[in-house]
């Protein structure tokens, strides 16, 4: 039987500020860009009875929340955080799939011979998360993932809800169809046309019916109605890719404005490259214009690596063939990973020349954080920190 | 220029060139040879700027002269001539008439004067050696070169004299390695090895092969070699760089070692493979009590296995090996038994003679 955990931290980037601020504590916080344009990223749990959510317009939850501490994201902070988060992770399983910076599956069902029960686990990894870091985290412990993620949902804040098998059925029996994996507005739509409210309501019904329904994703909505969802947990190793992406909080023109974003980017994939201890040699750069519209361009090197400048280099080749000159609300760079290939070798490959580089500059931003050294553009524009809303984990798995 | 020639005499000559001249390039000139007609003969230069092929021929000069003409062209027709006598004269603007018996070819060529100069190596101390050595050493080398140009430095076989009056050649692709020692005496005077590119060794060998008992000898001097046998010199570009540290990877002795039926190992290598995944001819080999097992699965066709009795009391242990490395070096190997060694799944393979290490092949593990 499968052990699957799902943590995950609350108002992550909101605890984070109230533990480094002590005078933030008990308060309403908003963590959020700017006050027209931007949105919030995360809302602490005394703001949430207003009404506030995280991707909410911040002109809109300053309205419904006037009294709120609004706070500018830190995400170099949170960034760190995060990893203190996995690295407490990493006693207990190998087998962690991150989700984001602060919620990820773990595969417990090797560990409990070691650690005790998953509930356990789960208490003890919150109290590490809890003693250690001064953060609050909740867990799900199912058998299958989604069931993981809608009980440490529903545990929130602070708490941890375990499902066991025998239970799982009549666990989701009572919650509404759109909690199901996969179902959106427009499913939730069909379903309920059909008279289909609860999870409960389509695990009543029989397969072939669903199926006559729903096409292809009639089975589908069946087993996971009984609760039955195969799909592992993949380890962030596995990934196919690593990227970085960051949502500008005013539209940019011009390869000037663009490049000190995209160096950055460029350097952060490579830091998480070399963290991990993988290359790539597909360089893909995102584009996504103010009329929302997306183009992504890639492009093979020769060789596979790790090194923020050469992933920069040609990511500027990349959008100095795609920018046209348009303005960008988003840039996004990628590294698709490569995959080891079978036949060993017989000399062991000469680091390049960037790597003693490289190894020095990572132990700089490990011991000082990542602002303490970087590029001359990038320290000048500042796109490091606070000028965009980024997203660190865009990690494609995939697809089963 | 006016010579009468022995058809084969010259179809031998532009045969040689065949394989240096190049088709594709952006220099015209180098897809032709350069025919220079002098008091002793005739000589056909080919030249693709890194290698050099003059072979010189009897002939009848009638008139001294010189010409490039096209090396495929002129080998077709000399191919299909009525007479074995065969008589070129150079007309104006570089066209050459071709007659033989009732035949007449008139053929456009391009002046002399712009094909490329041969880099002069008189200065190369020239070892006589024994062609049939030089010939052996290549055949058990030249499987190995890396054909990765992002490698060049792999893209030809070392070549390094001993302090014994041995030379050692060395080629690997990174993947695997091949290496033969044998007695080649006198003085190169290399203060270390060289390395010979794929193409000029593959000439090497072809002009060797023509007949390996002539008296040949082989020099080095500033950044080429330099290769003469009775009416033909070779001089060809060596590859600069410093070749890896080879010796490093050769395992001293494995610790599992079997000896094997070469004919049989390699028949059974080759059945198995048939199965391997996606061409990649990864196979099994396994040792277990007394018998070496191989097997090879693939996902859209099935499985396949072969036993090979032979002596072994070790533990039980399974590596994945493309069969085809394996299959390179038996191809080349003359004695009928083969050692085979191994280490664990991550440790190369050696392949050698029973006893003898002069011909040792390394070949590294596939993750199977």
């Amino acid at each position: 039987m499968r052990a699957i955990i799902h943590v995950d931290m609350d108002a992550f980037y909101a605890s984070v500020e109230q533990r480094d601020n002590p005078s933030l504590r008990g308060k309403p916080v908003i963590v959020g860009g700017h006050a027209q344009r931007g949105v919030v990223v995360a809302a602490s749990y005394e703001v949430r009875p207003f009404g506030v959510r995280s991707a909410m317009p911040m002109a809109r939850a300053m309205k419904q929340a006037p009294h709120a501490i609004v706070v500018k994201p830190r995400f170099p902070a949170y960034a760190e955080a995060s990893e203190a988060v996995f690295n407490i992770f990493e006693r207990y399983t190998p087998l962690i799939e991150p989700l984001s910076l602060d919620e990820a599956f773990l595969d417990v069902t090797a560990s409990v011979g070691l650690f005790g029960s998953p509930a356990e686990i789960a208490r003890r990894i919150r109290k590490e998360i809890a003693t250690e870091l001064g953060l609050p985290a909740s867990a799900g412990i199912a058998n299958a993932k989604f069931v993981a993620k809608i009980a440490s949902d529903l545990a929130k804040p602070n708490g941890q809800r375990e499902v066991r098998s025998e239970e799982t059925v009549a666990f989701l029996a009572g919650l509404p169809v759109s909690r199901l994996w996969g179902v959106g507005p427009k499913t939730e739509e069909a379903l309920k046309h059909e008279g289909l409210e609860t999870i409960g309501d389509v695990a009543l019904k029989d397969s072939a019916w669903l199926d006559s329904r729903f096409g292809s994703s009639g089975r589908h909505l069946w087993e996971l109605s009984h609760g039955i969802d195969a799909r592992d947990v993949v380890p962030d190793r596995a990934a196919r890719s690593v990227g970085a992406e960051d949502t500008f909080d005013e539209d940019l023109t011009g390869q000037e404005a663009l490049r000190p974003h995209v160096h950055a980017q460029a350097l952060r994939v490579a830091r998480r490259l070399r963290r991990a201890g993988l290359k790539g040699r597909v360089i893909q750069l995102k584009l996504k214009f103010s009329d929302f519209t997306v183009v992504t361009r890639r492009t093979t090197l020769r060789e596979a690596t790790d090194d923020g400048q050469t992933l920069y280099r040609t990511a500027l080749d990349l959008l100095e063939r795609a920018h046209e000159g348009r303005a960008l609300r988003l840039t996004g760079v990628s590294v698709l990973l490569d995959e080891e290939p079978p036949q060993l070798g017989l000399f062991p490959a000469a680091p390049p020349r960037s790597a003693k580089l490289n190894a020095v500059l990572d132990r700089i931003a490990d011991r000082f954080g990542t602002k303490a050294i970087t590029t001359a553009d990038i320290a000048g524009a500042d796109a490091s920190d606070d000028g965009a809303h980024r997203s660190e984990r865009p990690v494609d798995k995939p697809r089963r | 220029m006016e010579f009468r020639i022995a058809a084969d005499e010259l179809k031998k000559a532009l045969y040689r060139a065949q394989g240096i001249v190049e088709r594709k390039t952006t220099m015209p000139i180098l897809a032709n040879v350069l025919v220079t007609a002098n008091k002793g003969g005739v000589t056909v230069t080919a030249f693709d700027l890194d290698i050099g092929v003059v072979s010189e021929h009897p002939a009848e000069v009638t008139k001294p002269g010189a010409v490039t003409l096209s090396a495929k062209y002129v080998f077709d027709i000399v191919q299909n001539l009525p007479d074995a006598q065969v008589t070129l004269k150079k007309l104006a603007n570089n066209y050459v008439d071709i007659s033989s018996g009732s035949a007449h070819f008139k053929i456009v060529g391009m002046a002399a004067e712009e094909y490329p100069k041969l880099p002069k190596e008189e200065s190369a101390p020239l070892v006589q050696i024994s062609g049939n050595i030089l010939l052996e050493m290549i055949k058990k080398t030249q499987f190995a070169i890396s054909s990765d140009e992002t490698r060049y430095i792999l893209n030809g076989v070392f070549f390094e004299p001993q302090a014994n009056g041995k030379v050692r050649m060395v080629s690997t692709d990174g993947h695997r390695l091949s290496l033969i020692e044998r007695e080649l005496p006198g003085d190169f005077k290399l203060k270390s090895g060289v390395i010979i590119p794929r193409k000029g060794l593959m000439e090497l060998k072809r002009l060797l092969d023509e007949a390996p008992d002539a008296e040949c000898h082989l020099g080095f001097a500033e950044n080429s070699a330099l290769f003469k046998k009775p009416g033909l010199t070779m001089v060809m570009r060596l590859i600069d760089g410093q070749f890896p540290e080879y010796q490093r990877v050769i395992p001293k002795e494995g610790e599992k070692v079997v000896l094997v039926p070469k004919t049989r190992l390699l028949e059974s290598l080759k059945r198995i493979a048939l199965l391997s995944a996606d061409k990649s001819n990864a196979v099994r080999i396994g040792l277990a009590q007394n018998k070496l097992i191989i097997t090879a699965s693939n996902p859209d066709l099935g499985e396949a296995k072969d036993e090979l009795e032979l002596a072994y009391r070790g533990s039980d242990i399974t590596v994945g090996f493309n069969a085809r490395y394996l299959m390179d070096v038996l191809g080349v190997t003359d004695t009928d038994e083969v050692s085979f060694e191994l280490g664990d799944e991550h440790s190369p393979g050696v392949l050698h003679g029973p006893g003898d290490r002069s011909f040792t092949a390394v070949v590294m593990p596939m993750r199977v």
